[in-house]
C-alpha cells in the first residue's frame, strides 16, 4: 500500500502505521514525549533532536484554510483533474494539505468546516480527502 | 562596518525558448560580456560559483563543471550552489563569503538553467517534486498551486482582488518589453490578464511566470581589489537569509513569506537602511500574488495594502519603489539558477545609471529579493553605488 496520489517513495514503518489507522477511519500523528510538540502528518523525529515519539488520536474534523482548484497538474496528476487542493487546519490547531470531496466551486470557501475521511484512488493508495460535514 | 565587497562587471544571455544553445553555451553568453564589462580575463578570476537548479532540466549530471570547464576556468577551483529558484542569489551569497574570508580576491559568478527542453506538464511535474514527496506532493499540489493557495488566502484575509493580480502582470510585460534580453518582450493589456486560462484557480496564465533558458554572470571582487579594477564598483552593503518550514500546512501565516520579513530585516540592518531608502527593487514575482506579498513583507507597504500599492503604481517608475523594471520573473523569464544573477545584474546597470530607456533616474540603493520554494530559500541582498 503506497500513500497519495503519487509518490515513490518508500512507505516507512511510520508511514505504514498512519495508512494503517487511516484505513480504519482514523487520524493519528505523532507527539514527543520529551518536549510535549505534536505532529500532524506523524514525524518519526522530534525537531526537539529527540526520538522518543508516541502516537496519539488527532480529531477527524476541522476547517478550510485555504483551498486552489488544479487545471494544470503535474505530468503524474493529469489524469485527476482539475483536482482541489486545500489546506484544513485541524481541531487543535494543526493543519494539513490535502484534496477536497464533495464541493463545488460555488460552495467552496475559507472557513467550510470539513470531515477528514480515507480515500482509495487506486487498489493500492490510500489518502484522506476533506468532505464538508 | 562588514568587509566591503564589489560588483565590477556583469553580463546577461538573452533569456527565453533557447533550442539554439545548452547550458554551457548560455553560461558563455553571459560570461563574455561580463569579462568584457570588467576589463579583465578569464585567467583573472581566481575562483567560480556556479548556480543551477536542476540537473534534470540541464539534462547533465552535475552540469557546473561543464559550465566552469566551458568558460575557460581550467584548474581554478569551482563551487556548485543550488537553492531552487534562489539558486542564482545563494550563489552571490557564496562568493561574498569566499571573499570576504580572503579564500578568493576575484570571483566569477553564474547562474544558468536550461528549461524548455521538457513539456509544460514535465517541467510542472519536476517543479512539483521540490515540494515535500512525503506529505505534500502526493496530493498533486504545484507551485502555481502553493501560491494560489496563498492567493485565495489573501484575497480572503484583505480584499486582494483579481485586477490587482493582473496589474502586476500588465506592469511587469510593460516593462519586459523594454527589455533586449526577456523572453516575451510583449506588452499585455489588463482585459488579457484577467481572461487568460486558469492555471490553478485564481491564478492564471499571466499570473505565472515563464519557464526559460537563459544564464547571467556578474565578477565579484575585494574591496581592495574592486577599487582597482574599476571607478564604478556597485558594492553590496547588506545581505540577509532566512527559511521556513517544508509543510506549507503547517506555517502560522498563508498570506506572506515569514522567510523574507526575516532575511529583508537582516539585510537592512547591516546596511544601515530603512525600506524608505530604496531606489529600485527585483522582487521575486514567480506568481503575481508573490509580487504583492514581497512589497508588503519587504515593508514597501503595510501588510495587507500590497494589492493597493500596484493599484496606484507606487511599484512603477515615479511610484515609490520601481519593482522589476527588467520585466520581473514573470516577462524576462525565469531560468530557475540564472534569475538571482540576473537580479543582481539588472541592479548594478541601473545604479551605474545603465539602464537606458528603463532607468530609474537617480538610483543609490537596490534591493533584490530571490525566493526559492515556496520560502525555504529567501535571500535579500541590497546594493549601492
Amino acid at each position: 500500500m503506497k500513500f497519495g496520489y503519487t509518490s515513490w517513495l518508500p512507505e516507512t514503518e511510520l508511514v505504514n502505521k498512519f495508512m494503517e489507522a487511516l484505513r480504519n477511519n482514523k487520524l493519528v500523528g505523532t507527539k514527543c514525549k520529551k518536549c510535549g510538540q505534536k505532529y500532524l502528518p506523524p514525524r518519526a523525529h522530534c525537531k526537539c533532536g529527540s526520538t522518543d515519539l508516541e502516537w496519539f488520536d488527532a480529531p477527524n474534523r476541522g476547517k478550510i484554510r485555504t483551498y486552489t482548484v488544479v487545471s494544470f497538474a503535474p505530468e503524474s496528476m493529469s489524469k485527476y483533474a482539475p483536482y482541489i487542493v486545500g489546506v484544513a487546519e485541524v481541531e487543535g490547531g494543526l493543519s494539513l494539505m490535502g484534496q477536497l470531496t464533495g464541493v463545488t466551486p460555488s460552495t467552496l470557501r475559507v472557513g467550510l468546516p470539513v470531515q477528514i475521511v480515507a480515500h482509495q484512488p487506486d487498489m493500492d493508495r490510500v489518502v484522506y480527502k476533506f468532505k464538508p460535514t | 562596518m562588514p568587509p566591503k565587497v564589489g560588483i565590477v562587471g556583469v553580463g546577461h544571455a538573452k533569456f527565453g525558448k533557447r533550442a539554439d544553445a545548452t547550458i554551457r553555451e548560455l553560461a558563455h553568453e553571459a560570461v563574455r560580456p561580463a569579462l568584457e564589462d570588467s576589463g579583465l580575463a578569464i585567467d583573472d578570476m581566481d575562483a567560480s560559483v556556479i548556480g543551477i537548479a536542476g540537473e534534470e532540466f540541464a539534462m547533465q549530471g552535475a552540469p557546473a563543471a561543464v559550465v566552469h570547464d566551458y568558460v575557460g576556468m581550467g584548474n581554478k577551483p569551482t563551487y556548485r550552489v543550488e537553492a531552487a529558484c534562489a539558486t542564482g542569489s545563494a550563489a552571490i551569497r557564496t562568493a561574498w563569503a569566499l571573499i570576504t574570508s580572503k579564500l578568493h580576491d576575484v570571483v566569477l559568478v553564474i547562474g544558468a538553467e536550461t528549461m524548455t527542453r521538457v513539456s509544460s506538464a514535465r517541467a510542472t511535474e519536476l517543479m512539483a517534486r521540490a515540494g515535500d514527496t512525503r506529505w505534500e506532493y502526493p496530493f498533486g499540489i504545484t507551485f502555481p498551486g502553493f501560491y494560489a493557495l496563498m492567493a485565495t488566502a489573501h484575497m480572503n484575509e484583505f480584499g486582494t482582488t483579481r485586477e490587482q493580480l493582473s496589474m502586476v502582470s500588465v506592469k511587469n510585460h510593460k516593462y519586459g518589453a523594454m527589455n533586449p534580453y526577456a523572453h516575451l518582450q510583449r506588452e499585455i493589456t489588463l482585459e488579457e490578464a484577467v481572461k487568460s486560462i486558469v492555471i490553478s484557480h485564481p491564478l492564471n496564465l499571466y499570473d505565472c511566470c515563464l519557464i526559460s533558458d537563459g544564464a547571467a554572470a556578474a565578477v565579484m571582487a575585494s574591496e581592495e581589489k574592486a577599487r582597482q579594477i574599476t571607478d564604478t564598483p556597485i558594492w553590496i552593503k547588506g545581505l540577509g537569509a532566512a527559511s521556513d518550514s517544508m509543510l506549507i500546512a503547517e506555517r502560522p501565516t498563508l498570506t506572506g513569506l515569514t522567510g523574507t520579513r526575516l532575511a529583508a530585516t537582516k539585510a537592512y540592518e547591516m546596511a544601515g537602511i530603512h525600506p524608505s531608502n530604496v531606489n529600485i527593487a527585483e522582487v521575486h514575482d514567480c506568481f503575481t500574488i508573490a509580487e504583492i506579498m514581497a512589497y508588503e513583507d519587504l515593508g514597501f507597504c503595510e501588510k495587507g495594502k500590497g494589492g493597493k500599492f500596484i493599484e496606484e503604481e507606487q511599484s512603477y517608475i515615479g511610484g515609490k519603489v520601481p519593482v522589476n523594471i527588467d520585466g520581473g520573473l514573470k516577462s524576462k523569464g525565469h531560468p530557475l539558477g540564472a534569475t538571482g544573477v540576473s537580479m543582481a545584474v539588472e541592479l548594478v546597470k541601473q545604479l551605474r545609471g545603465e539602464a537606458g530607456n528603463r532607468q530609474v533616474s537617480g538610483a543609490q540603493i537596490g534591493l533584490s529579493h530571490n525566493v526559492g520554494e515556496t520560502g525555504q530559500f529567501v535571500f535579500v541582498h541590497i546594493f549601492s553605488r
